[in-house]
């Protein structure tokens, strides 16, 4: 093989990688183009993709249904809240911080949520998701109903903008990571079947504890930048289940199981939700709605919608098949 | 301090209120066990019983109670085209795809009731929602008295469709082994649209009871859905009696964490227990006594 062809194997087998690398740096400089409403609309589109792509590793690598987001995304924000109001720690180390809380909440949640598969799990999340919305509202020290306040003025939205950037880096890697080679396999298996796993040495509970820590990790990171933004933050909103819906939507709509599917959805509920700013039952209902179509009519979501289209016109094929 | 009497009459209050809860777990266990599907809206249509007996009196004067058929049959109606446009297609993709379009349809009721009933809290004002039938220093509500025997009358009902019908029969053959069941010529399909109209029929009946007994809001479907389903796994699948156990148990322990944690604990209590025995024994702690 001469070295020209192996330059060309090694650029196209890492084109991904490259797109993804050209993606962020231009994420990176972009704030410095948009204008304030452009980069307020990225800055939602970020934080959003952040918690797609954590619960896609769930929802979509593991076969874990996950309607717990708000409590990744609640703990995230309090964590930062608090340790911002009550110490000196530079950003970076409170942001790390807050997501090494969302994977201990996983974790200590793991005995009631991973002991039974599939259906318990699900009801599980979504009542861990309300017990800390219960808690959160009925603990005076922790603000109660009305929240807490960041004492300090947050980054202005540039600085706001590249802390999305990096973590939307982070969270593309952990996607990357658990799409190739040895992880892979071992989630492909649990999820297909996680008894013949099991038999074949696969240590279902680690990998799936694994996985959960990592994406209530990624998803409390995405909550605290989420409470930095907003200065002061309330129970009603950060551990809203409309964080739940929304990361669940997002996915199912783009396209379980593929790589633009999270994006795409992203995009959509992104969109229609600054479209219908002032009538956000309207966006919730109508997002509910656009997933229940989804799951009866595409089950791979607008993204094998599209390809199973391109397929279909893409010019020159239509008289073979 | 918590005096006696206040301890005893949320002792009853609970073990009444228990009862209530044992209909609605039963919606939502019956079709868990036949159907393998977590009904993820049984808490939303709650909601749809409280709001229809909330505008029934509002709109016709119609007593709640005496509109409790006409729910109960509305409700089995309304269920057999969700279930057979939406639900039923999405059986053989596994147990996941059905659950989330009941996720699906639970996100747009809730935001259906809010733009058309607003976020109030609502409650049914009938002649004897608000009396209680008092004895010494003992007081309980009329209405968690009329909504336990109705509940009880409910749940003995189907205990007796499930254990001494045809369909009872078929029915329980259908959970244990759909495919042998097919085989010995149980038409499946059938009996799994009429679970899971009998389990909104469950929630319409429960949902009508629970607004009559308590104030409730367009977001009380998900508290109502984690509560039943905390019966559910307390009760173990496939047993009535179980479930009307646990049911009171829940119910009282709700009351109990009420009074002594303060109210906006209560519903946290379920959660709580949901939680633990998931943690400990997740075949449910009365399972394998059918």
């Amino acid at each position: 093989m001469t070295l020209l062809a192996r330059i060309t194997d090694a650029v196209v087998g890492h084109h991904r990688a490259l797109v993804l690398g050209g993606v962020i740096g231009a994420l990176w400089i972009a704030p410095g183009y948009l204008g304030e409403y452009g980069a307020q609309i990225l800055f939602r589109f970020l934080i959003a993709l952040v918690l797609a792509e954590a619960w896609n590793l769930l929802g979509g690598y593991t076969g874990l249904v996950f309607l717990g987001t708000s409590s990744g995304v609640g703990i995230g924000g309090y964590v930062l809240v608090g340790l911002l109001n009550h110490s000196n720690l530079p950003l970076a180390i409170v942001i790390a911080l807050a997501a090494a809380a969302g994977a201990v909440l996983a974790a200590l949640a793991a005995p009631a949520l991973l002991r039974l598969r599939g259906l318990y799990f699900t009801v599980g999340t979504l009542a861990l998701a309300e017990i800390l919305r219960l808690l959160m509202i009925n603990s005076d020290r922790l603000g109660g109903a009305t929240g807490l306040v960041l004492d300090r003025d947050p980054p202005e939205l540039p600085g706001l903008l590249h802390l999305a950037t990096a973590l939307f880096a982070v969270g593309a890697a952990a996607q990357w990571f658990v799409s190739r080679g040895h992880v892979s396999v071992l989630l492909r298996a649990i999820r297909d079947d996680e008894d013949a796993a099991r038999q074949l040495g696969v240590r279902a509970f680690r990998v799936k504890l694994s996985v959960l820590m990592a994406a209530m990790a990624l998803m409390a990171a995405a909550g605290s930048i989420q409470a930095l933004k907003l200065g002061a933050i309330e129970p009603y909103g950060m551990f809203g289940l409309r964080w739940s819906v929304d990361a669940l939507s997002m996915v199912i709509i783009g396209g379980i199981g593929s790589r633009a599917g999270p994006a795409i959805g992203t995009a959509i509920v992104v969109l229609s939700g600054e479209w219908l700013a002032d009538y956000p039952e309207v966006h919730l209902a109508m997002t509910g709605f656009l997933l229940v179509l989804v799951m009866r009519f595409a089950p791979r979501g607008l993204v094998g919608v599209g390809s199973a289209l391109w397929r279909r016109w893409r010019p020159g094929r239509a008289q073979t098949t | 301090m918590i005096g006696p009497e206040a301890i005893a009459n949320s002792l009853i209050a609970g073990v009444l209120l228990g009862g209530m809860f044992a209909l609605t777990a039963l919606g939502l266990s019956l079709v868990l066990g036949v159907l393998r599907l977590v009904n993820l809206a049984h808490g939303d249509f709650l909601v749809v019983g409280a709001y229809g007996g909330f505008y029934l009196l509002a709109l016709t004067g119609l007593d709640p109670l005496l509109g409790l058929p006409v729910v109960a049959v509305a409700f089995a109606l309304l269920a057999c085209p969700i279930y057979l446009w939406l639900v039923r297609p999405l059986m053989a993709r596994g147990v996941e795809a059905p659950m989330m379009t009941m996720f699906g349809i639970s996100v747009v009721l809730q935001n259906v009731f809010l733009l058309a009933f607003s976020a109030n809290t609502r409650s049914i004002e009938t002649s004897y929602s608000a009396r209680a039938w008092t004895l010494g220093p003992i007081s309980i509500g009329w209405m968690y008295l009329i909504g336990f025997s109705i509940s009880l009358v409910a749940v003995g009902a189907i205990h007796l469709l499930v254990s001494r019908t045809a369909f009872g029969r078929d029915l329980r053959a259908s959970a244990q082994d759909p495919v042998a069941a097919s085989i010995v010529g149980i038409n499946v399909a059938r009996v799994h649209t009429l679970t899971f109209a009998l389990g909104a029929a469950c929630a319409g009946v429960g949902g009508t009871l629970m607004g009559l007994a308590f104030s409730f809001t367009p977001a009380s479907g998900a508290a109502y859905l984690l509560n039943s389903f905390a019966v559910v796994v307390l009760g173990g699948l496939g047993s009535v009696f179980g479930t009307l156990v646990a049911g009171i148990a829940i119910g009282v322990l709700q009351s109990l964490g009420g009074v002594v944690l303060g109210d906006g604990y209560r519903d946290a209590v379920a959660l709580v227990v949901f939680l633990v025995v998931l943690a400990l024994r997740p075949q449910g702690l009365m399972a394998g006594r059918r």
